[in-house]
């Protein structure tokens, strides 16, 4: 108790070059929680936007069903079971069902994702409301991503060929009822929503899906023939690039924080040197030497808490300000197929204000103890009499 | 609109008093004279592109709808390539890679050498009798031709196209034109038949254009030379080893 | 006298020994420290501009109408004499061909018939010119799982995933199925080098990369290639040389109709990368300034304590008749010369971390997936010109600072004062 009060009592009266050492130490702490914060703030973004956009509570897959071959979907579909349509009506599931057609939009012949969902559905973020029939043709839903690509936009009618489950060739126009902006590149791209029924009907597919996605009240695993695919598996390509990520951020922190630490040490060795007298005179007064070396490595550990708490002042509305507005980012990097927002909250947990916290404490306390040690090694009367060498 | 009605009143008159004859009696007339126990020719497909046209020859064999058997002639870089269909299932053999790739499913519905047609619409191997039920819907004259138009409506599930309108040559019963139609009545492809000729006693048609109507785009023209019916034409050849001689 | 003081730095080690060593290891933080945060942000205009964009790309311009789907039907013709024409043109970029394309890959048993079949996507690069820098451009090298590079024409590689999925080894034959330029069937055997993971899960399905001159003789591209690429020889971006010369460039065309005429886009033109290089400038300019700002905080409390723990030496100067004008000119071009040797030892210091890591860089995402990933999770420094100065000023300007204001204590107290309470 008595070291912390007389390190206290010292570090205050140094002044501002203590507040120097703090300024910096606190700068490399909240930037340690920002930075952690932006990842873990895109990371539950992507993941919530993944989950809210896409993937719900998970997935119950038609057995051949393969996202990443097209070639599957013709065969990938199957009628709802009086139990799954019983949680469909419950709201607990909502059937999806996909083709593969052409669309034609001004004459070219591209290849196209159809997606049929439920426009009363609620439990994706889709805009599906949109799709509900309006004077008897049919409506389309496209992501933002594929109306610059096709060059279309709200209350254009985009031509669209398809085969039926029997391979008969059909073709319409569809009139595109709405673009919807959404950061979730793989319900977008290449894709066009129609409501389910209308395209059970044009793939002469009634009743069917190719997947269903679960509600927040599901709780059945696999429901036959479904597979069930769990929001891990379906988030397992996120997870890894967010991971790396962090690594990436961790030097920068690293660095900061070792200048911080650097400030520290040199402040310590120097009044190391400039005090032997004062450590003379605790030796002398009976104090032992690890003691005397306990004093100042508390000393330099009151520096983090200092620190902290300068970081607090000015950190906490600094941070409460970024996760509110949050930060902007372009859409770059959407090609890549994984969920970036536009702009990203960040979020910061009290795991990792505590866990950020500790480091700061201990690798000051380290780094004020590795000068101190020379302390130990001391001669008292040398000391008293300011030799230090 | 007066040419119109001109050519469509006589029609609807014949038609309402019985006197043309019964669509689907004309269709089995196209069938009987189109068909052949088997047939060889040799042919041209010229493909309009982007890049401008390009044409390829080939001599095809061909017993019934079942079975046949295309070699390409030229250009030089396709020559050798040999096709063989039997029944539903479709192979190709590349004589540079000494490779037999089996042509299944999905794939059967991309683009032959870039052309209008999909390897599926090659295969398609059903009679029309068998697959469309017919009706006269008029009387038109096609290039100086009269012709009797009908139209034809899948009478089973798995036609590829739900609806054809034909233009038959009202007097040597050979289709002139074709229109196929989606299943919501969108008009998707277009077939021109032309240059009929008197092949061994019966009219064929030497020229055909496809377009698909839906895009962009020249067409492509098919023309046959050198059509040969009734030949003896080996069996080995419609197997898997005759790919690779 | 700049020499005496010099002599003074050199011999008393409290004065020279520490503050250059701390000023070194801070100028040399900061150096490393800015590499690096440029190096992150350029990290993704380097993935892009390698894998897709190059730093600036020439398509046809029905090519770039279409560019997502692959279309080689309107790739660009006469591309060597093109290519040509831009080394002679602009010299400072290296031109390379591409060719992007969709195919199938067949599997033969041994009879030569269909064993397996999947869907690819398929890159042609460059491989075999002496110098070629197009493996390393993809990260080829650090993702082959096993194998090795094409070594010869007709050999390929495959994705890991593929090979494992339909038994295929190195030295197997694969048959790649696809559509030549003209719409032609193409058809192509290839050996089996190496087996590649890309890390992504469409490309990690079904792909082969092979060479150039290879997917120009399958898919009958005979002196045409979809795309030409530009680099700086430098490696870097430069967003205005860019501009300038794709401007320059498309104005050679301008008056042509032809849809098959070349355009130049440069690497903000395309993936929406425009708003990302301009985030990735003001995000790096406020990191680089922070850490300035804090080094410059640190080294300026040792430029302070360094005036301190002088007092002694001061009182007796000024004891001695020393005018205090003079001993403060003395301390503040020794901390000139104590700021600059430090900043020179901590940049040089810096440098000599951050060239290595520009190189090779360091790897966060192999080891979560084990085996090599072509999207590079590999972060790596960038050494711009800023590198070379930026270490001066926390070095040179706050160790002068904090002399300059830890001198004042000179001024403010008597003399004999000074000598008595300053004294350690």
């Amino acid at each position: 108790m008595l070291a912390i009060k007389l390190a206290f009592k010292n570090i205050i009266g140094a002044g501002f070059r203590t507040f120097l050492n703090i300024a910096v130490l606190s700068f490399a702490f909240v930037v340690i929680i920002w930075h952690n914060g932006v990842i873990d703030g895109w990371n539950k973004q992507a993941r919530r936007d993944t989950i809210e956009w896409e993937i719900g509570r998970g997935q119950l897959w038609h057995p051949t069903f393969d996202p990443l071959d097209f070639l599957s979907y013709q065969d990938a579909h199957a009628p709802l079971s009086e139990t799954v349509q019983a949680l469909v009506e419950e709201g607990q599931l909502t059937p999806i069902l996909i083709a593969q057609a052409s669309a034609f939009p001004q004459g070219r012949m591209q290849g196209v994702i159809l997606k049929g969902i439920d426009p009363g559905q609620k439990i994706l973020k889709i805009p599906s409301g949109l799709l509900e029939a309006r004077n008897g043709q049919i409506p389309a839903l496209i992501g933002s991503r594929m109306a610059d690509d096709i060059r279309m936009k709200e209350g254009d009618q985009l031509l669209i060929r398809w085969r039926d489950k029997n391979g008969t060739f059909d073709a319409l126009e569809v009139i595109i009822a709405g673009v919807f902006d959404c950061n979730v590149p793989t319900i977008d791209g290449g894709q066009i929503w129609l409501p389910l029924e209308s395209l059970r009907q044009m793939l002469n597919m009634p009743g069917e899906a190719t997947l269903l996605v679960a509600g927040e009240n599901y709780t059945g695993g696999d429901a036959e023939p479904w597979v069930f695919r769990s929001q891990d598996y379906l988030l397992a390509d996120l997870d890894l690039i967010i991971q790396s990520k962090k690594g990436g951020g961790a030097i920068i922190y690293g660095l900061l924080l070792v200048i911080a630490l650097l400030a520290i040490f040199d402040t310590q060795v120097l009044s190391i040197f400039r005090r032997q007298k004062e450590i003379g005179t605790y030796i002398a007064l009976g104090m032992t030497r690890w003691q005397v070396v306990g004093i100042f490595t508390v000393e330099g550990s009151v520096y983090s808490i200092l620190a902290i708490l300068l970081g607090a002042l000015y950190g906490a509305p600094l941070l409460w300000y970024t996760a509110k507005v949050g930060w902007a980012l372009p859409a770059a990097s959407t090609d890549m197929g994984i969920s970036i927002a536009e702009r990203i909250y960040p979020v910061y947990g009290a795991g990792l204000i505590a866990a950020t916290i500790v480091l700061v404490v201990l690798a000051s306390t380290i780094v004020s103890f590795l000068p101190a040690r020379k302390i130990a090694r001391l001669n008292p009367t040398d000391a008293l009499k300011g030799k230090i060498q | 609109m007066k040419n119109i009605a001109i050519l469509i009143f006589p029609a609807l008159f014949l038609f309402a008093f019985g006197l043309a004859p019964d669509a689907n009696e004309i269709l089995k007339k196209v069938e009987e004279n189109m068909s052949s126990k088997n047939r060889v020719f040799e042919s041209e497909m010229v493909i309009h592109g982007r890049r401008g046209k390009r044409t390829i020859t080939a001599r095809t064999y061909s017993v019934g709808d079942k079975q046949s058997f295309t070699e390409y002639l030229s250009p030089a870089r396709e020559a050798g390539t040999k096709m063989l269909k039997l029944e539903n299932q479709l192979w190709i053999y590349s004589p540079a890679t000494d490779r037999t790739i089996q042509i299944s499913g999905h794939l059967l519905r991309q683009s032959v050498m870039g052309s209008d047609l999909s390897y599926e619409d090659m295969m398609d191997d059903r009679k029309l009798t068998e697959v469309y039920s017919a009706k006269t819907i008029g009387e038109e004259v096609l290039d100086g031709r009269k012709t009797y138009v009908l139209e034809l409506t899948a009478k089973v599930d798995d036609a590829a196209y739900n609806r054809r309108k034909m233009w038959v040559d009202a007097e040597r019963y050979v289709p002139l034109r074709e229109d196929l139609f989606a299943k919501g009545g969108q008009l998707l492809k277009r077939t021109i038949l032309s240059n009929v000729q008197q092949i061994e006693g019966r009219w064929f048609p030497l020229t055909i254009v496809f377009k698909d109507m839906l895009k962009d785009g020249g067409g492509t023209e098919f023309r046959m030379t050198k059509v040969q019916f009734n030949q003896d034409i080996p069996a080995y050849l419609f197997t898997k080893a005759a790919l690779k001689q | 006298m700049i020499r005496f003081l010099f002599k003074g730095i050199i011999r008393d080690k409290n004065r020279s020994l520490l503050p250059v060593l701390v000023i070194s290891i801070g100028v040399f933080l900061t150096v490393l420290g800015s590499c690096w945060f440029k190096g992150i942000f350029s990290d993704m205009i380097d993935v892009n501009a390698n894998f897709s964009t190059g730093h600036v790309k020439i398509m046809s311009r029905a090519y770039a109408d279409n560019a997502g789907q692959m279309p080689n039907d309107l790739a660009l013709s006469e591309a060597g004499q093109l290519v040509e024409e831009l080394q002679t043109a602009y010299p400072g970029l290296e031109w390379v061909q591409r060719i992007h394309f969709g195919g199938l890959l067949d599997v033969p048993d041994e009879a030569g018939e269909t064993r397996g079949q999947g869907m690819a996507t398929g890159w042609g690069i460059d491989f075999f010119s002496p110098g070629t820098q197009e493996p390393q451009r993809m990260n080829i090298p650090g993702s082959i799982v096993k194998g090795a590079l094409p070594a010869r024409p007709g050999e390929a590689l495959i994705s890991h995933e593929f090979a494992e999925r339909f038994g295929i080894g190195i030295g197997d034959t694969v048959t790649l199925f696809g559509s030549t330029m003209y719409g032609g069937m193409a058809f192509a055997n290839f050996t089996v080098a190496g087996a590649v993971r890309f890390g992504m899960r469409a490309l990690d399905r079904g792909a082969i990369i092979i060479d150039i001159t290879d997917a120009q003789a399958a898919l009958d591209m005979a002196d045409a290639a979809g795309e030409i690429l530009g680099f700086f020889r430098d490696g870097r971006y430069d967003g205005a040389r860019a501009l300038q010369l794709k401007t320059d460039f498309n104005a050679r065309y301008e008056s042509e109709t032809d849809e098959f005429a070349p355009l130049m886009l440069r690497l903000n033109d395309q993936n929406g990368l425009e708003d990302y290089l301009a985030l990735s400038e003001s995000i790096s300019g406020i990191m680089i300034f922070i850490f300035v700002l804090a080094m410059s905080i640190v080294l300026w409390n040792t430029g302070l304590l360094g005036g301190l723990r002088r007092y002694n030496e001061f009182g007796i100067r000024l004891a001695m008749g020393e005018e205090k004008k003079h001993i403060y000119r003395t301390l503040i071009i020794e901390s000139v010369l104590i700021g600059a040797i430090g900043s020179v030892v901590g940049t040089a210091l810096g440098l000599a971390a951050a060239l290595p890591l520009q190189e090779y860089g360091l790897s966060f995402g192999s080891a979560v997936q084990g085996g090599g990933i072509m999207m590079p999770e590999v972060f790596r420094t960038r050494v711009g010109p800023e590198a070379f100065y930026i270490g001066f000023i926390p070095g040179l300007v706050s160790m002068v600072l904090g002399n300059a204001l830890s001198g004042i204590g000179i001024y403010r107290r008597r003399t004999a004062v000074l000598f008595k309470e300053l004294s350690v």
